[in-house]
């Protein structure tokens, strides 16, 4: 036991000393950071969009448009002017010299067919163009009905707005997860997965190569079985991983308890606005997540410790990893079909096969419900798996640990799992 | 305690095959006590193979291996084990002090008995300064160095040498046979291979020669050189050489003729007297400066018993045969 401590402080010092490390724990938080303000700043928290109205109406609508918009926060009417010729070219002279954003066109047909036009250097903002139909919808269909005798008031009060609002149900308990956070939180999930387990399943691989190519394993194994190497190994990697994972959420939370005064004075009124939603997380979905990630890395560590251990050089450990990056993929590339609909027969499928459900079952559990027996019988497959793998993987690493020279065929791996 | 126990090492009719290769065949030996063994070979004849399995790096096919007495290899010993493979390495980015407390960490020895330790030794060796440089920023001897006290550190009891002077400098070679004739003094063990007669024949108590998997000899230095002495002389001369080649080819007086130039080691004929060698070669006017009846170098015993084998080359390098 004592020997495998050894192996496991070797691998977490020499590790966590590296420069690399202390960067990406560093740059994590920036990353997460950025992913939080950077919306806020540009898309949410930005200054409002300078436009002119170009009204060729004979009625109020233009005006009251004009008053509606304003009123929004979102643009600010510089000024509202009548047609006149060559008048929306020198307004487009002033978009693209940055004076303006854009300019609305109205008319008194807009008010009947409903068509409007919006110029700008930007049509793409979500947000922008939400308002605007919103505003002109609304100031049109309030004309109709006033021209159709209806009271102001009447109009005023059938305008009620109307909100939304979704909350996840989760076996029993209704949480504070929103369905456009449960698509955020799956997601981020399934990416924070699948770098993880890539990133510190190699970072296995090569501890192991360094350690065959280097000739320090021939000692290593006149002192401990190659078993007890293996998971020390293992051992040690996880728990930088699961370190740098600790950093990350951390600053993540110290930067999200800070984040209203670091976000620029921004209007509180405005945060039910933000795009970018801060996912409630549960203490069960991060308990979730948190199991995944050891099992779906010690599975795949054991087969990267494995792919290390055939392999005599990097450029023959990259190759040999193909087939063990190409499974992770699978699971990967299938968040968006598992997010969409995850209750689908391939969604159940694949969050039981040991080698995607690390992550496709998280990715599962946080956008939509699974009942307690398909997690728990998930789990139970994952937990077989690993042993079964490792059982695999083990042996070729007794074996390949020691052999230089020709890389070996899959007949060869086959004979070193039956003869180790 | 000898009486107890006298082997410290026991190989008992051990196989080795790769991929149809046979590496060591039925190899039986003993290692006593408190001796230096040197177990000698050309390449390929097997000596890594047979230490690998001594130390649980590989199963033996056939036959078992006792250290100290338990059945199984040295693994479960190694806290009592120095091993020194054949082809050294260390982590080139690990600090030096870190290596050394590490690797014997890995043998289980405790963490503060490992640190203290490495600090005796990289004093002694003249390291201490660099104890928290990084391996790859030391010279290629100084690594050699660290990659010694890695293997002697913890006062192993049974040392295992793999080629220890292979790839050395004089100096380093120089330190490395000191601290095995200290370990030795402390009532160690010690078991080294080599190809290099020399050495064998300075510091082996014992030495065993195997070729091709097989043992060839198996005895102390002392009675090999019984064994194979009394018939041998050395002559060396003193400038001119005279007729002496026509002597050394006289068939009646020498059967053997193992020529230096400057000296030549001789074996009689049988029958042969030294002393009608000693008047052929005044005779022929060679001018001596030794005359000696000396009993063979090991070399030369090593040369008659596997030399026509080594020459062949149909030996598999070692480390190589592995994968085949």
């Amino acid at each position: 036991m004592r020997k495998v401590l050894a192996i496991v402080r070797r691998e977490f010092v020499e590790r966590v000393r590296t420069k690399w490390f202390w960067v990406s724990a560093l740059l994590g938080p920036v990353f997460f950071g950025a992913l939080i303000f950077f919306p806020l700043l540009f898309a949410g928290g930005g200054s409002s969009k300078r436009i002119v109205l170009v009204d060729d109406t004979q009625s109020s609508f233009g005006a009251r448009v004009a008053d509606s918009l304003d009123s929004s926060g979102v643009f600010k009417v510089l000024r509202r002017v009548t047609p006149r010729p060559g008048l929306l070219d020198s307004l487009a002279l002033e978009v693209r010299g940055r004076r303006l954003d854009g300019f609305l066109i109205v008319t008194d047909a807009t008010v009947d067919s409903g068509v409007a036009e919006y110029r700008s250097s930007n049509v793409s903002s979500l947000r922008d163009i939400g308002t605007l139909k919103d505003v002109v919808g609304r100031i049109a269909v309030n004309i109709r009905l006033e021209r159709a005798g209806v009271s102001p008031e009447v109009v005023h009060q059938a305008q009620l707005p109307l909100a939304l609002e979704t909350r996840k149900i989760s076996g029993s308990t209704t949480t504070g997860e929103s369905s456009g956070q449960s698509f955020t939180l799956a997601y981020a999930m399934a990416i924070l997965l699948f770098m993880a387990i890539a990133v510190y399943g190699v970072n296995v691989m090569s501890s192991v190569l360094e350690e065959k190519t280097n000739r320090v394993v021939e000692v290593l194994i006149s002192s401990l079985r190659p078993f007890q190497l293996m998971v020390g190994k293992v051992l040690g990697v996880g728990a930088v991983s699961l370190f740098q994972f600790a950093i990350w959420a951390v600053s993540a939370v110290l930067i999200l308890r800070h984040r209203t005064p670091a976000g620029g004075g921004m209007p509180a009124a405005d945060a039910d606005r933000t795009p970018f939603e801060l996912p409630h997380v549960s203490f069960g979905t991060v308990a979730i997540f948190g199991t995944y990630f050891v099992g779906g890395f010690l599975l795949y560590s054991a087969m990267f410790a494995a792919v290390g251990a055939m392999s005599s050089s990097e450029q023959e450990a990259r190759q040999a990893q193909q087939p063990v990056i190409f499974v992770l993929m699978i699971a990967y590339v299938s968040i968006w079909a598992l997010s969409g609909n995850p209750d689908s027969a391939y969604a159940m499928t694949i969050s039981f096969v040991p080698f995607t459900a690390p992550i496709a079952m998280p990715v599962r559990w946080a956008a939509s419900i699974v009942p307690g027996v398909q997690l728990f019988g998930s789990l139970a497959l994952l937990v077989v798996g690993i042993v079964a793998v490792s059982w695999v993987a083990s042996r070729i690493y007794r074996v390949g640990i020691l052999v230089t020279g020709r890389r070996p065929s899959l007949k060869d791996l086959l004979r070193w799992v039956r003869e180790a | 305690m000898q009486a107890m126990n006298p082997s410290v090492l026991v190989v008992d009719r051990v196989t080795k095959r790769f991929a149809g290769h046979l590496a060591v065949d039925a190899l039986s030996l003993e290692v006593p006590r408190g001796v230096i063994y040197g177990l000698l070979g050309p390449n390929g004849a097997g000596k890594t193979t047979t230490i690998r399995m001594m130390l649980d790096i590989y199963e033996p096919d056939e036959g078992v291996v006792r250290v100290f007495g338990t059945e199984g290899g040295g693994r479960e010993h190694s806290a009592r084990i120095g091993y020194l493979p054949e082809e050294r390495g260390l982590y080139p980015k690990m600090r030096v002090l870190d290596v050394l407390v590490f690797l014997a960490e890995a043998k289980g020895v405790a963490r503060r008995t490992a640190r203290q330790k490495a600090l005796d030794w990289l004093e002694r060796l003249g390291l201490a300064d660099w104890r928290l440089r990084k391996v790859n920023e030391l010279s290629k001897g100084m690594q050699q160095k660290v990659q010694f006290i890695s293997a002697l550190l913890h006062d192993p009891e049974l040392a295992v040498l793999d080629e220890p002077f292979s790839g050395l400098d004089p100096v380093n070679a120089q330190v490395m046979k000191d601290a095995v004739l200290e370990l030795k003094q402390r009532g160690a063990t010690i078991l080294f291979s080599t190809h290099i007669m020399e050495q064998a024949e300075r510091l082996c108590d014992h030495v065993c020669i195997i070729a091709k998997g097989t043992k060839r000899l198996d005895d102390t230095l002392g009675r090999v050189k019984e064994t194979y002495g009394g018939r041998h002389v050395t002559v060396a001369f003193d400038g001119a050489r005279g007729g002496a080649e026509g002597v050394f080819a006289d068939r009646r007086l020498v059967a053997k003729t193992d020529d230096f130039g400057h000296y030549a080691e001789l074996e009689l004929a049988s029958g042969a007297d030294a002393q009608n060698l000693l008047r052929a070669l005044v005779a022929s006017e060679a001018r001596l400066a030794r005359f000696e009846l000396t009993a063979p170098s090991l070399h030369k015993i090593f040369i008659d018993l596997v030399g026509a084998e080594a020459a062949r080359a149909d030996v598999v390098p070692e480390g190589h045969a592995a994968h085949a």
